[in-house]
Parts: structure tokens; sequence; C-alpha cells
């Protein structure tokens, strides 16, 4: 008799991405119990190995990722070592100034060739058998040189052979997006509606990276941080709610006040506003947002007082609700990556970046402010790394279930968005933070993603 | 080379507070632990990176914590409240304070330098997380006017922690250093 779906899940942990028997059965499995539309997720995908295995192959090595921002790299020849996936990249500018992202192997041996985090080079050198490769990618010969690798290699070396395995790359606004995908959608296709919004935390003026990004490691899936961030502003009010205990945000509807928004594509956002009259950036840096934003967005930043999103699929970035710090009312500028480790394992990357030409004391206690409230010893992070954990461990037992526990993802199912006009930004815009619409779009588009066969 | 040493009596005195401190940290008697930090505080742990020789692998520009007396205060604040998810319930800790050596720093100020072993345990089957690093602080004596010297005299008015990874191996800084 055959063994049901959930049934061979016990044997097939392990299994091959060559088990094609396999494989049909856990796609049988995520296209009977994924339900994006109703609002039906089942809690196995949160960890399952095979569902993992699939994300590799099918999300992270097909879609639009994030590696860096360009302010990491301001000179021909600056790199930072980056991960598409598992896989290590070299983002690096080369010495005719243009940004290309490599796999970080060579391809002699496939040893990796930048070690470091990050650096300058003109070259990147084997530290294993000396094959040496240009900022543009080109195999320039062997460490030894000429005469020696002749002995080696009597015959030569074919050159083109041995050029760097390439990402595409393009830059939105000085972000640094990559994909190992040849054809498909350019990055301001796969961005869409996203990018109203994403100018407002790093296009509204001239961004850098403040020092290096901070990296932690979560014992959590890579994908739960990754919705929260795209549609989850109700958590705020149980596992935040230190805010209201200790009197640093007025009033109930904290986290509410403001509108959801599903720009499509399988991003989300929440926009929080307020109701002050008076913006609460700088006045300083508003001329230079001026000149950066349209007049619709210089609207909703006037009203701004925090923006979560997600950038699909594990981008995230956020404008921290404004709080005081040592008098003055501070935000910043916030990226996440959430680094696939493996089905239980993430790789938090936290970008804190700041204007440029901003007065130092924006830069200095927005800087603070991000330490104190979102770093790896935030006030507001370290709580979500707690659910995310316990969520993930709960998840792998959820596997070995006959009967699926289904998760409730209903928030706003039967809310429509606002008519078009009401608010200025693109999307479906739904009035208050409250919904899961995005989220649900986020199960559909990643839905597309992990089943279909791999075009060949 | 002459090395500046402090007296054998000022030496003990300085290891008995960092035991203490230790002591009152790993049994949560934060208000305590606050005291014993002068006002004009500067608490800053860089981030470190993976570089190649001889660039430095610390980064001055942002760090894991980055904070004022005040806003330890409100840590402590917030792990009173009754919604500190991430250590209620708390995590079993031990802080090892050791490699002590103290250097005078003029107007009756001692810099200390301390290695630092936290094992911090959470939840069951038995794992747990180490957080390891030096501290690099400077003690002055407490004055009239500090709102609490504590009880031996000294105060950290600075407090540098370097930790010993690139990429933290603890889910959180939920704990203090």
């Amino acid at each position: 008799m055959a063994m049901t779906i959930s049934e061979s899940k016990v044997y097939s942990v392990y299994m091959s991405r060559y088990d094609v028997q396999g494989r049909l059965e856990l796609a049988e499995r995520i296209r009977k119990t994924v339900h994006p539309e109703r609002g039906e997720i089942p809690l196995f995908v949160y960890s399952d190995p095979d569902v993992y295995a699939l994300e590799l192959e099918r999300l992270f090595g097909q879609t639009w990722l994030f590696v860096a921002h360009l302010s990491e790299i301001p000179n021909p020849g600056s790199f930072v070592v980056r991960a598409m996936g598992e896989e290590s990249v070299i983002v690096g500018r080369g010495d005719d100034t243009v940004v290309r992202v490599f796999l970080n192997a060579c391809r002699h041996r496939g040893m990796k060739l930048a070690c470091e985090d990050f650096g300058e080079t003109n070259m990147w050198r084997c530290p294993y058998h000396g094959f040496t490769y240009g900022s543009k990618g080109d195999f320039l010969g062997t460490f030894m040189g000429a005469p020696f690798e002749r002995a080696a290699y009597p015959r030569g070396l074919d050159r083109a052979a041995l050029h760097l395995v390439e990402a595409r790359t393009e830059v939105y606004k000085g972000m640094v997006f990559a994909t190992w995908a040849k054809e498909g959608p350019s990055l301001e296709e796969f961005l869409g509606n996203v990018r109203w919004y994403l100018d407002l935390i790093i296009g509204r003026a001239e961004m850098e990276v403040v020092g290096t990004p901070e990296r932690w490691v979560v014992p959590t899936n890579w994908r739960l941080p990754s919705e929260n961030f795209t549609a989850d502003a109700y958590h705020t009010a149980t596992a935040h709610s230190f805010l209201s205990r200790l009197g640093m945000v007025q009033g109930a509807d904290f986290g509410r006040d403001g509108y959801h928004v599903d720009p499509g594509g399988g991003h989300g956002l929440g926009v929080g506003v307020h109701f002050d009259g008076e913006s609460y950036f700088p006045p300083e840096l508003r001329g230079e947002y001026a000149e950066h934003l349209s007049e619709a967005q210089l609207t909703t930043l006037a009203r701004l007082k925090n923006m979560h999103g997600n950038v699909f699929p594990n981008m995230s970035f956020l404008i921290p609700n404004f709080i005081e710090v040592e008098g003055r009312r501070v935000s910043g500028a916030m990226i996440r990556v959430w680094q696939p480790a493996g089905p239980n394992r993430t790789q938090v990357w936290s970008w804190h970046l700041v204007e440029r030409d901003a007065p130092d004391w924006w830069k200095k206690l927005g800087r603070r402010m991000y330490t104190q409230t979102f770093s790896s010893s935030g006030m507001f992070d370290q709580d979500d790394t707690e659910n995310w954990e316990a969520q993930t461990r709960v998840s792998d037992a959820a596997l070995y279930r006959s009967d699926d526990f289904v998760l409730h993802y209903g928030m706003g199912l039967d809310l429509a968005p606002l008519p078009a006009g009401t608010f200025p930004g693109p999307g479906n815009v739904y009035d208050g933070k409250f919904s899961e619409a995005a989220g649900r779009t986020y199960y559909r588009v990643w839905l597309d993603h992990v089943l279909q066969e791999k075009k060949r | 080379m002459t090395v500046t040493r402090i007296d054998l009596a000022t030496r003990v005195e300085i290891e008995d507070f960092y035991y203490r401190e230790a002591e009152l940290l790993d049994e949560r008697r934060w208000e305590e632990w606050l005291d014993l930090f002068a006002p004009e505080l500067e608490y800053f742990a860089p981030l470190r990176v993976t570089r190649k020789s001889p660039a430095s692998d610390i980064v001055e520009e942002l760090g894991h914590f980055d904070d004022t007396k005040a806003s330890l205060g409100l840590r402590v604040k917030r792990l009173r409240t009754d919604v500190a998810w991430a250590e209620d319930p708390p995590s079993h800790t031990r802080r090892l304070i050791t490699n002590l050596r103290a250097e005078p720093a003029g107007d009756g100020t001692v810099t200390v330098r301390t290695n630092m072993l936290l094992y911090r345990s959470r939840g069951d089957m038995g794992a747990f997380d180490l957080i390891v690093g030096e501290r690099q602080d400077l003690l002055r004596r407490g004055e009239t006017g500090d709102e609490a010297a504590s009880a031996d005299g000294w105060l950290i008015a600075k407090r540098r922690i370097i930790i010993d990874q690139s990429s933290l191996g603890t889910k959180n800084l939920g704990v203090l250093l």
C-alpha cells in the first residue's frame, strides 16, 4: 500500500534533490495545504528541510537579492563578501568602477577567493593554488607566473572558461541587488510598487552605511522574520508592550494608526502615521528630501512616525518608531537581510544607514537609537527572536503530524483596499495597519516559486 | 621598561569589585549593578569583523551596545516589567571575570582590562551560549555629588566590551555585559 504524504516525510528528511518521487510528494503536500487566499498556511512549511532545499534552488537561486549598499564599496577595488542563499559572493567595484557580483569560488578547485569580510584589492588570488582574477572577474593567470604555469599546463589554460561565475547585478537608489536568473524581470520591474515606499527610507537623501552591518545568528527559519516585517503590525502591542508599560508611547492605538500596504510581488509594508501636524524628521534635512522625493512622498514623510516592510523574499527595511533619546526625537534607516543558514538557522545582517549630510546630533542619536532598540541588544529585537525560535521548534515537530496544523493568516481577509487616490502611494492600501493582506500575497508568490518546475 | 603597578591592596579591592559586579548581574540585581556606574558613563561594545592582517578587526562606528547610564537604566526598567520576553523566564548565567590587568591612569583613576566569559543557558535540552570578550574599563573613586557611589568606592566611568565574534552566536544580547 502506498504511504501517505505525511508518512513518507519521516523517511525523506535527507531527501536528495534527485529524488523525483519525494519531490512530487512534497509538491503535492504543499499544493494541498498552502492556501494563501484563504489565509491558511500549514505549520510544517516554517522549517521543513525539504521545503528549504526547494527554496534554495527555486527562490534564492532565481529572485533578485539585496547584497550591499553602494556606500560600502566606494572606490575602484572595494569589495564586500556577502551571501545569496547559502552561497558566498563577492560584491566588488571593478577598476572600471562598475559593480559586479561573483560567486566567491575559484574556478580551479572551488576554494573561496575572499576569506575576509571586506577590503580593497585590484585582484583576487586563490590562497590554495594561486589562480588569480582581475576586478572584472577575468582570469589573469597563476601566482607562480608564466614559466611555471607553462610547465604545469604545457597546452595552455582556457582563460575564458576560467572567468568567475557572475550574477546579474543592478542598482536601485544605491542598493545593489543580484540574481542568478539569466533572464526574467529587471530589478525595477521586480520591485514594482514597493519602490515608492523604499524611496522614503533609502531614496530620501544621499544615504550611507554606518560602520559595517551587524551580524548575529538566530535559531529560526529565515521566513519568520521576513513575514513579520511584511505584514505583522499586530504583534507590536503584545511582543513590544514594554513601550506602553514604560510610558514611551501614548494611547492604545499604538501600532494601528496608519496604513497596511500590499504593493504586489510578495513585498509588503506598514506605514505608521502621527497627527502632530509637524514632521518628525530634522528640519536641517528637509531641503535635501525635497530634492529627492515627489510631492506625494514628501506629504507622506511629513506624517510618518514609522515604517516597516519587506522586499520579497528576505530583505526587510525599517524606519523605527520615533523615540526620544537624550531629549530629542530620533529615528533612522535600517535594512535587514535574513540570511538562510539551514531550515532552522538564520544569520541576521543588520545595516544602519544615515543621511550623509545629516547634522551631527541626528547621526549620533540615530546611531544610539538603532543600537538601543533594534541591534542585537535592541529592546525591541530581542523579544522577537524569542518568538521566532520557539515557532521554529514547534514547526520541526509539526513535520511529522499526520493531520496538518493549519495556521491563521486571515486578518483583514474581508477588508477592501482604500479607493484609489485616498492614499498617495501605489498598491493596495488598507486603512489601519492591522491586516495580513501582504502576508497572503507573500505566500502566493512564494508558492508560485517553490512549485514551479525549474526551467531548463 | 618600567611597568607602573597598582599596589596589592588596591588590586585586591578592584578584584572584589568585579566579583561583586558579576554576582549582581548573575543574580539579576540590576538596580544595584547600575549603582556601580558613574553618571558620565560611556558603555560601548564595538562590532568585530574578519579582516586580513594588519587591518583592524574592530569597527568603531557602530556597536552591539552604545549606551549611557540613562539608557542602561531604561533597559533595567524594561527587564523589570512582566513583558520582557527575551529574559523572562530568565537565562541561567554565570560570569567568569579573570586576567585582571590594572594600571593607574592619573588623577586617581585606574584602567582595568579583564577577560569575560559569560555562560548563558535558556530553555531545555542543555543548550547554552558563550559570550566571550575583553572588558576595558576606566574606574574612578566615587565623589560627593555622584548619585550613588558604590560601597567600596569605585565607579565605572567608561566600559568598552570587545566581543570575540564577528557574527554573534547568541540569538540576542538580552543579557548585560
